[in-house]
């Protein structure tokens, strides 16, 4: 695709919101987020007891409904999705050249540069 | 009398008024002022049919304001600003013309009130948008542009039949509410139902905004689906059959959305999806669904230029969209990242974000009205949409695994075209007010109650968990360099293939059947060549006095026929 890895690594340089953010390059950092996600998921569950809901159907009155239909739906699209793919997946040139899956962006149309502070 | 001029006109003037500016940043701010403009313009109009115009013994209607074409032409008005605020650098006559004439067909024909405009206008978004495609300039936009335009002018072509039918039935060319049964309604229908991306209609929308220039994408995702969706709800509001066309809308691109690669691509899919949205509010047909359908388009515009912008802006720094070749851009591009995940936010309907306010009242109409399934269905929707858009997205462009790539932050006039896009998006969330207020209908919805603000976040924070589970178990599917096969397999491989095959089969069948015939006349010469040739049998024995002795029978025969033909 005619990406280069930058030469000029210089985490000095970034941005100051992003040099803010750098603290998610380190996967025990990454590790409390996802233990953060757990807690609020968690006390999302548990909030379901502590009000009464004003609620239409029989199904949303199921303690935790909304909750669980999220995740185990979503869990089951993507297993379908990766399902999906032995059928259709096929080489990105499969259309090629009738299509711009397999070509380079014009470069004239870009602005591409580096981040050099 | 200003009333009386069409909107859309504005556009067109302007769009000729161009060649006449100096290049460059004058045409930048003329392409920012038309559309303010026009909005000032919409937003003044009073209510009424405006511009009576005649056209070959017909009255034509160009000016039908009301309250639903008037949100739907200050919501393109506003695309249209915020758009051409991105392409500010944009020098290219092409796109420049090509965006102020989409835009203005777009808008003239939210304002058509007869099917005769809105053809002509119908016709005018597809041609003028199929050169922001085209404006890419390579081998494969030109295809894919080709294939666009065939689809969108096949779709005019299809309302300019079902026009003349419906004028033979009914004596008038009106666009006003209709009821499905006749030929003419179906037509109708079913061409409102391309360009609104229909299951099964729908790949000329994944296959084409890819494959837009940065800019033009963003300007391709806010009208043409719109204008269906518009177009839908003024003609066939309330046909049960668009409820289930919806539910299946929501449903089957998020599954395409996962497994995509391009990620303008995966926009294209959710695009499809947050259309279905619109489409079941429109088959519901009550005031509270048809208020749902106008503001989730209204929302659902900025929201997703938004996204298409952000994604737009990392292809105009690294030149490329592709999940595989991206991640770890937060720490060069922190602000695009952050515009980026307010859209996602948006889209995924979170609480004080734009999408919660507007695509409650359809999922409310929904159960009100008793469609359980397809409520359901729309909440695995929106569980999926908040899945591929809201977290794939962000993540796979901005951080996943770090791609190395340390492109520069977006420019200045990208970054404002997204925070006002941003700002808007979170305005109409936290104070949805003013959104409700240009509705078609009296609103009577309060969005943020307990349940509902509880409720809407387990399912977000749970799609959320179940992304992270499977990401962290390594179940997740990873982004690969790839096409996946949709229903334009049909007509760009199978179809082709499939004609390829009878041809060479019907060649050979024919060449075969040549041979054959052509080897029997070879036998048949050669055998007469064999008898009466010059060194044959029966010319050996041939006297030269026979030969004149058949000739005198032969006049004989003559003479005698002629005589007795005389003679009767």
């Amino acid at each position: 695709m005619g990406n280069t890895k930058s030469s000029k690594d210089d985490p000095a340089a970034y941005p100051a919101l992003g040099t803010a953010l750098l603290w998610l390059d380190n996967r025990r950092n990454v590790d409390y987020v996802v233990y953060g996600l757990y807690i609020i998921c968690a006390g999302l569950f548990l909030a379901d007891f502590l009000y009464h809901k004003h609620v239409y159907l029989a199904v949303e009155e199921v303690p935790g409904f909304y909750a669980i239909y999220g995740f185990v739906m979503c869990a089951a699209l993507v297993i379908c999705a990766k399902g999906m793919r032995v059928l259709l997946k096929r080489p990105e040139d499969y259309y090629s050249p009738k299509d711009v899956e397999s070509e380079d962006h014009p470069v004239e149309q870009l602005e591409k540069a580096e981040n050099d502070g | 009398m200003v009333d009386s001029i069409p909107v859309a006109f504005l556009f067109f003037g302007a769009a000729l008024a161009l060649f006449a500016v100096p290049q460059g940043r004058v045409r930048s701010v003329v392409m920012l002022a038309v559309p303010l403009a026009a909005a000032l313009h919409v937003w003044s109009l009073p209510a009424g049919d405006l511009g009576q115009v005649e056209f070959f013994g017909y009255s034509l209607e160009l000016m039908r304001v009301d309250k639903l074409s008037r949100v739907f032409a200050l919501i393109f008005c506003l695309a249209a600003f915020l758009g051409n605020l991105y392409a500010w650098h944009v020098r290219d006559m092409v796109q420049l013309v090509a965006a102020l004439v989409y835009a203005g067909s777009a808008i003239g024909a939210v304002f058509a009130g007869d099917l005769i405009t809105l053809f002509f206008y119908w016709e005018g978004t597809a041609i003028a948008s199929v050169f922001l495609i085209w404006a890419r300039r390579t081998e494969g936009a030109y295809h894919t542009g080709m294939r666009y335009l065939v689809i969108q002018i096949g779709s005019g072509v299809i309302l300019l039949a079902g026009a003349i039918l419906y004028h033979g039935e009914t004596g008038n060319f009106a666009f006003e509410k209709m009821t499905l049964g006749s030929p003419a309604t179906w037509l109708i229908f079913l061409s409102f139902g391309i360009k609104c991306a229909f299951p099964l209609l729908h790949n000329w929308l994944q296959d084409s905004y890819p494959a837009g220039t940065v800019t033009g994408t963003v300007i391709l995702s806010a009208f043409t689906t719109k204008l269906a969706v518009y177009a839908l709800a003024r003609g066939f509001a309330g046909t049960e059959i668009l409820i289930y066309i919806g539910a299946i809308m929501t449903l089957f691109p998020i599954f395409f959305a996962v497994i995509e690669n391009d990620l303008r691509r995966v926009l294209a899919y959710s695009l499809n999806n947050q259309l279905g949205f619109m489409v079941v509010g429109v088959g519901i047909g009550t005031e509270l669904s048809l208020n749902g359908t106008a503001a989730h388009a209204f929302a659902h515009i900025l929201y997703k230029a938004l996204l298409f912008m952000s994604v737009g802006a990392v292809l105009f720094r690294t030149g490329t969209a592709k999940g595989s070749e991206l991640g770890g851009l937060y720490k060069t591009m922190p602000l695009t990242m952050i515009f980026c995940v307010v859209g996602a936010a948006s889209i995924s309907a979170f609480p004080l974000f734009s999408g919660f306010i507007s695509k409650s009242l359809i999922m409310s109409a929904a159960s009100h009205e008793g469609y359980y399934v397809v409520w359901a269905i729309l909440l695995f929707a929106s569980a999926g949409v908040f899945h591929h858009s809201g977290i794939k997205i962000p993540y796979f462009a901005f951080f996943a695994h770090d791609s190395g790539l340390r492109p520069k932050e977006a420019p200045f006039h990208m970054l404002l075209a997204m925070g006002i896009t941003a700002f808007l998006c979170i305005a109409i969330g936290v104070y949805p007010a003013p959104l409700y207020a240009l509705l078609p209908y009296e609103v009577d919805y309060a969005p943020y109650t307990t349940t509902h603000v509880v409720t809407q976040l387990q399912l977000l924070f749970f799609s959320a968990l179940a992304f992270t589970v499977l990401m962290r178990t390594g179940i997740y599917p990873p982004e690969l360099k790839s096409v996946n096969l949709d229903t334009d397999w049909l007509y760009r491989r199978f179809m082709p293939d499939l004609l390829g095959t009878l041809s060479a089969a019907l060649g050979r069948v024919w060449s075969a059947q040549a041979a054959v015939v052509q080897r029997r006349i070879t036998r048949v010469v050669s055998r007469l060549h064999h008898s009466t040739g010059p060194e044959g049998r029966i010319s050996q024995t041939w006297p030269t006095g026979a030969m004149v002795l058949w000739i005198a029978i032969l006049l004989a025969v003559t003479l005698i026929v002629n005589f007795v033909g005389q003679r009767l």
